[in-house]
């Protein structure tokens, strides 16, 4: 081994410029997320996790925080309505945007609030939660977030209130963060036997070249009903890397919906925690890249305590010279017996030249246990094709078709319906079936 | 002028010549049998009709009411009114039977200019043709041919030419695989659909079939050619005596 002086990344160069910033309950946080980045540093090209990713195009350069926000475009602005009926948060280059956000008649219980508008005094349980969650010292993107953040999405919903309309947080990169890195933050606690819907979503002008780095925290106490979905649309430029963690406590059910289809580089790390008996987390995704697109999830399902179910279904569609990583652990504790897991990764290959990779990990440290997994990556069936085509269909709708149906079976088990018809249009759009010969199959 | 016109059509598989030269002329309103031993190039006849990729036609050509079929892609086939039964109908996960169909008829009906059908008027159409081959209406909801049975699968096929009401219907085997009951079924529904100006060509290696679907006239093909062609007793003749002496003469 070598001894390298250390050297001050650029980034703590920054913040230590810029001086303490935000009210005090932030700035302590900052520190801390300051001091982890640099004590870890960017992950080096021999680390496992990260070996697939290559990060040459955020540490290459250095990419200063979006200080101001830009003007969103009408074109972006619109699609703030393809959710359908929803509470609308909107921070617009990480800064809440009041004039788009919607958050008007909410019901008893429930609370949305920009972090931004907390002054010097926050709500002591929103403190305790803020960071408990994501692990700075092992995840550095979530690191520089901490040390970052200015501003936020809190979701508190009061013990046994019952959420139906779904909160959507939308992240709008514009031309003006170009080159620029833009942090949000979620936090979401739903107290026992409460149930909410949050979808967060991410999109963008198409030409930045932003480095968005999200961290999202949601907790489900005992009994809840929590659904998340995560919708990654950002502009084909961007790149966002960033981290969502789930909990669950005791029989609470918790749902992910994941999409990937923006980015140059997109990766998410899915970290999930069953931390009380009878809890299930529930994830389904869909990622469909196109061009030189580069889409990475990496999953940590941690069963840590006995009696719970955890799902993973993610499949992949990968159109171009795009390239893909799935790569999932389940790991059973010890003394976490009567875990039911499955986890299931499907690729279709569209592009002669797109390349997907799926690596299943299981670590298994209890002997009464079901845990499955399933990894595929293969092409359309070319006697489907024919067959389709002998009755009539085109051989693009019969593409579109098996493609379709291939993506349904996840898309299908959104739950939050306005996801779901958005997602179907999205999948129609780019895989270019939206003519009527197809019609609504899924 | 016939509606199916083949003149000495050549196939190769991987390769290797199946079809060595094949005439075949059928008459719009007529039902039309190939019989003939395994291997003698039957299948190939119908995949090379539909445009399979995998049968490569190296001489020869077919014409269906006047125009190059070899010419059209497989769906534009279709289009133009040809439909194959397949011997081993193909699962597709996912797409419902009744969307899958509705996307074929809309297709068929834009080649010839139509309008898309009223789905009302649709949804009728596919309960009654469902009906007439004792499909189950669960199966209609069901992704194509998934966890179907072997006979669900082939009165399936049925079900398709029912709705898609092709010029030329091809039934690749429909019989094998099939009991008594559910021969008659398929049988009862490819009747239903014989009219003046629809033909059909149906494969089989048996006659059993050619009891309910009787034919018109019956060819017997042998090493990749037709070597014999005759009305409908000649269907009898080779259940009793079998291709041996055909086989004799054709190598």
């Amino acid at each position: 081994m070598q001894a390298v002086a250390q050297e001050k990344s650029a980034y703590l160069e920054a913040f230590e410029a810029n001086g303490p910033s935000g009210p005090s309950w932030l700035s302590a946080l900052h520190e801390r997320g300051m001091r982890a980045f640099e004590d870890r540093g960017f992950p080096g090209p021999r680390e496992e996790a990260w070996r697939k990713t290559n990060l040459r195009p955020v540490t290459e350069a250095h990419f200063p925080v979006a200080e101001s926000q830009g003007a969103a475009p009408p074109a972006l602005i619109e699609r703030l309505d393809d959710l359908g009926d929803s509470h609308r948060l909107v921070f617009v280059d990480g800064h809440f945007a009041a004039d788009l956000s919607d958050l008007s008649d909410l019901a008893p219980g429930l609370t949305v609030t920009p972090l931004s508008e907390y002054g010097d005094t926050a709500p002591e349980r929103m403190l305790s939660a803020l960071g408990a969650r994501a692990d700075i010292d092992w995840h550095p993107f979530a690191a520089l977030n901490t040390a970052f953040f200015m501003d936020g999405a809190y979701v508190h919903v009061a013990r046994g209130a019952l959420i139906e309309k779904p909160i959507a947080v939308t992240h709008i990169i514009t031309a003006e963060a170009d080159r620029h890195a833009v942090y949000p933050r979620l936090l979401v606690e739903a107290e026992d036997g409460a149930e909410v819907r949050v979808v967060e979503r991410f999109i963008g002008d198409a030409q930045t070249g932003a480095l968005v780095c999200p961290v999202s925290e949601l907790s489900a106490g005992n009994n809840t009903v929590l659904d998340y979905s995560r919708l990654q649309e950002d502009g084909i430029a961007t790149l966002n890397i960033g981290t969502v963690n789930l909990a669950s406590q005791r029989d609470a059910s918790l749902r992910g919906a994941f999409v990937g289809d923006g980015g140059r580089l997109a990766r998410l790390d899915l970290i999930a925690d069953l931390e009380g008996q009878g809890g299930e987390i529930d994830c389904n995704g869909i990622y469909l890249t196109e061009g030189r697109q580069f889409t990475d999830f990496h999953t940590w399902f941690n069963h840590r305590v006995d009696n719970c179910y955890s799902r993973q279904r993610f499949k992949g569609m990968l159109q171009g010279r795009s390239e893909t990583v799935f790569d999932g652990l389940v790991k059973v504790f010890e003394g976490a017996q009567k875990t039911d897991a499955v986890q299931e990764n499907r690729n279709l290959i569209l592009g002669k030249r797109a390349l997907a990779h799926s690596n299943p990990r299981l670590e298994i440290f209890a002997d009464d246990v079901k845990c499955t997994h399933g990894s595929t990556v293969g092409e359309l069936d070319e006697e489907a094709l024919f067959y389709l085509r002998t009755r009539g269909i085109s051989a693009e709708g019969a593409k579109g078709m098996l493609t379709l149906a291939f993506a349904g079976e996840i898309v299908d088990m959104f739950r939050v319906s306005g996801v779901r018809d958005h997602v179907r249009r999205v999948l129609m759009r780019r895989l270019n079936v939206e003519d009527a010969d197809i019609g609504d199959i899924l | 002028m016939a509606l199916l016109e083949i003149r000495n059509l050549h196939v190769n598989v991987e390769g290797t010549e199946i079809l060595k030269g094949l005439d075949l002329s059928i008459d719009s309103g007529k039902v039309h049998a190939i019989m003939g031993p395994n291997g003698g190039g039957k299948s190939t006849l119908a995949k090379a009709l539909v445009g399979d990729e995998a049968y490569e036609i190296t001489e020869g050509e077919v014409l269906f009411n006047g125009k190059d079929l070899l010419d059209m892609d497989p769906e534009d086939r279709a289009r133009e009114g040809v439909f194959l039964g397949f011997q081993y109908p193909v699962e597709i996960p996912g797409v419902s039977n009744t969307y899958f169909l509705k996307a074929a008829v809309n297709a068929i009906r834009k080649h010839h200019g139509q309008d898309e059908i009223d789905a009302m008027e649709f949804l009728e159409m596919v309960r009654e043709r469902a009906r007439r081959v004792k499909l189950d209406e669960g199966l209609l909801q069901r992704p194509v041919n998934e966890g179907f049975s072997g006979g669900e699968k082939k009165r399936n096929e049925i079900f398709h030419m029912s709705v898609l009401e092709p010029q030329l219907g091809i039934l690749d085997e429909t019989d094998s695989g099939l009991d008594i009951d559910a021969l008659r079924i398929v049988s009862e529904g490819v009747n239903a659909m014989r009219d003046e100006d629809r033909s059909f060509l149906v494969i089989t290696h048996y006659q059993r079939l050619l009891q309910y679907i009787v034919p018109d006239v019956v060819h017997v093909l042998v090493n990749g050619r037709i070597v014999k062609t005759g009305g409908k007793e000649l269907a009898e003749e080779l259940e009793t005596k079998g291709y041996e002496g055909f086989e004799e003469a054709a190598a």
